[in-house]
């Protein structure tokens, strides 16, 4: 698409701004200052020609609608330039699809424009991550909404990793749904998740609880190891060095590596 | 994928790191979670450069990155050395002025310059490749925790000197003791049969055969606990490099773990065999001679308790006057490259860090007066 992109490009030099009837005048009508409705119509113009004009004034408007102004929806567009591209039906499905799923008014405008990116993402996709989250995970319905709404980026993430994130979480540092999404769980990669665990399970200050979800020890909560920047996890939380800390990553990185050609190989066998 | 259902109820591994986390955390106190995750880390390697070997082993692993630490010391801020201690060359060899002059007598530290122990920096965790043969199939290095050299530098053998490994397999140590070139004659001394098996071809790998004659050189597998009734007030230098409890195979290995239940018995006995151990090898020493005890534990029934012991009942049974040689010198010298314990009554002890691996080793020296 990039070559088509520069072909039509030099084919139409002077066709600069796209037969619609977005035109900067109409831009500026909806309330975007002049430079960003220029900002705009370069962008589209980046895009796939026509095709991106043709959708660009229905997910304009859908913006607006949902009561984002004209600077938000500017720079979640320069996030996420693929949104001029979507069909009006899908846009106003996908909005109504997340409403259904809890995300009213104030949150599903943050969401969005945090992570303009969910609107790219088929209902079914979606769907297929909530039923993931309810049945495999057992989350309630309003989990499930804290969830999308805090860290939607788990609508694009590899099903194989969360599962096997959410089964780390819970069975080995045996944390209950509740605190997952209250330690908003889901925005962290899951090697992250799992250097900050074992350095404090190796350093004796988190214990995998026993069937009856007993331990000898008071596990921190898991808000209190993933919640803080990692100076203050390394100083507070483990009591250790930086240096103690850094050397730890890299022997986990490469532990887990290994790990993984190791398991290739046998799935190779 | 399933973490409940793998886990087996209590695998000697466990069962290890619960007796370290009682004991242990009593006697380091606020030092033993980073030791402990230290423990349960990858260690690290030093290699042990064999000067036998004909190829150019130092300079390639010198352009891996990695440095000698017997001639990386800390010398820049030696309290009171009159004379600052040379980087070793060729024909010199390190020599360490006394540091302390408390109670008592200090004899400058002399290392062989022949010892070269070659480890990557600080924090830096490059494995090492294996070493590989020569053109007379001797290897060129051989890998070893870089503490468990310091035992073999600090019993400090002379040109010509009588020496005892009295347990000695697979033989690291005793490959460290021969690497200085120096001893008259050394017994190798291992109860284990098949241990012995091992170390005869670690001597083989890397050793020429003429070193290796009968002048030179003698292999037995007795019971160390015997050799006061064998060979008394004989040898010069004795190393007691005893069975202990091996914390870190401890932990990391469930196969042939001294923690597993079928082994209670023959743990709860290690401190009384490493305390006849070490009666032996003072036994076997002469007078003026010097035992080195050394464990890979960080127990101190096992390491202080043991001395102790060993130092009250030389006196009241055998009539041996015993003085525990200070090892400060050489730990000062090597506190660039190792974490040591702080503040031992007796002896001194690397312990584990993230990044410093190496250990734990205790050693303690003791000389005989009488
Ligand atoms: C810590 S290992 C020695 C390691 C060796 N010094 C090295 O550096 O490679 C302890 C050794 O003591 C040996 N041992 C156990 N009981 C013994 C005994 N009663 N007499 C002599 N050796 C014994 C074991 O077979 C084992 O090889």
């Amino acid at each position: 698409t990039l070559q088509s992109t520069q072909q039509s490009h030099e084919l139409r030099p002077l066709s600069r701004k796209p037969a619609t009837e977005l035109s900067l005048r109409s831009l500026v009508d909806m309330g975007f200052t002049d430079s960003q409705a220029e900002h705009i119509n370069d962008a589209m113009s980046k895009l796939r020609g026509g095709s991106a004009a043709k959708h660009a004034l229905s997910t304009l408007t859908a913006l607006f609608v949902l009561g984002l102004n004209p600077s938000s929806v500017l720079k979640l567009l320069e996030k996420c330039p693929e949104l001029y591209t979507v069909k009006e039906s899908q846009l106003q499905q996908r909005i109504g699809n997340l409403r259904k799923l809890g995300l009213v008014e104030g949150s599903l405008q943050r969401v969005v424009s945090h992570y303009p990116q969910i609107l790219t993402v088929s209902v079914k996709a979606i769907k297929h991550v909530v039923v993931f989250l309810r049945e495999k995970c057992l989350f309630t319905i309003q989990q499930v909404t804290d969830i999308l709404r805090d860290s939607p980026a788990i609508v694009m993430e590899n099903m194989g990793q969360l599962e096997y994130k959410f089964q780390y979480v819970y069975f080995r540092m045996g944390v209950k749904q509740q605190e997952m999404v209250k330690s908003r769980l889901f925005r962290f990669p899951l090697d992250e998740v799992r250097c900050r665990h074992c350095f404090l399970e190796r350093r004796g200050l988190y214990q995998t609880p026993d069937k009856k979800g007993q331990t000898l020890i008071l596990n921190p909560k898991l808000d209190s190891i993933l919640g803080v920047d990692q100076d203050t996890f390394v100083t507070h939380v483990a009591n250790a060095s930086t240096e103690e800390y850094d050397v730890f990553k890299r022997l986990m990185a490469r532990e887990w590596q290994e790990e993984e050609q190791w398991q290739g190989s046998i799935e190779v066998d | 994928e399933k973490w409940a259902v793998t886990r087996t109820k209590h695998p000697p591994t466990s069962l290890a790191l619960q007796h370290f986390d009682a004991t242990y955390s009593v006697q380091l106190g606020q030092l033993w979670p980073s030791v402990r995750a230290a423990l349960l880390s990858e260690r690290k390697y030093g290699a042990l450069l064999n000067h036998f070997s004909h190829d150019a082993v130092l300079a390639d692993l010198e352009a891996q990155g990695c440095r000698d630490f017997l001639s990386d010391t800390a010398t820049e801020t030696q309290p009171c050395s009159e004379q600052k201690p040379e980087v070793a060359t060729e024909e010199e060899s390190v020599s360490m002025k006394k540091c302390d002059s408390d109670s008592q007598q200090l004899a400058p530290l002399q290392l062989s310059p022949n010892i070269k122990c070659l480890v990557f920096p600080r924090g830096d965790i490059t494995r090492f490749k294996p070493a590989r043969p020569d053109m007379y199939g001797l290897l060129g290095y051989y890998l070893m925790d870089a503490a468990s050299v310091l035992p073999c530098l600090a019993l400090d053998v002379q040109e010509g000197h009588n020496v005892l490994d009295l347990c000695a397999a697979p033989g690291g140590k005793t490959l460290a003791l021969l690497q200085s070139q120096a001893i008259g004659f050394l017994c190798v001394n291992d109860a284990s049969v098949s241990r012995m098996l091992r170390l005869r071809k670690v001597l083989h790998s890397y050793v020429p055969k003429p070193l290796l004659t009968d002048e030179k050189l003698r292999i037995t597998s007795f019971d160390g606990t015997k050799w006061g009734e064998i060979e008394r007030n004989t040898f010069d230098r004795v190393l007691v490099d005893v069975p202990c409890s091996t914390d870190r195979h401890s932990l990391m290995e469930d196969d042939n773990n001294i923690f597993s239940k079928s082994r209670t018995g023959e743990r709860r006995k290690l401190p009384e065999l490493q305390l006849e151990l070490l009666l032996a090898g003072i036994e076997a020493a002469c007078p003026g001679g010097e035992i080195l005890y050394s464990t890979c534990t960080l127990s101190q029934i096992q390491n202080l308790g043991v001395v102790e012991q060993a130092v009250y009942l030389a006196r009241e049974n055998h009539g041996i006057q015993l003085q525990v040689v200070d090892l400060r010198p050489l730990t000062h010298m090597f506190r660039k490259t190792f974490h040591f314990a702080p503040d031992l009554p007796l002896g001194e002890m690397v312990i584990p860090h993230l990044a410093a691996n190496f250990g734990p080793i205790y050693m303690c020296k003791l000389r005989r007066l009488t």
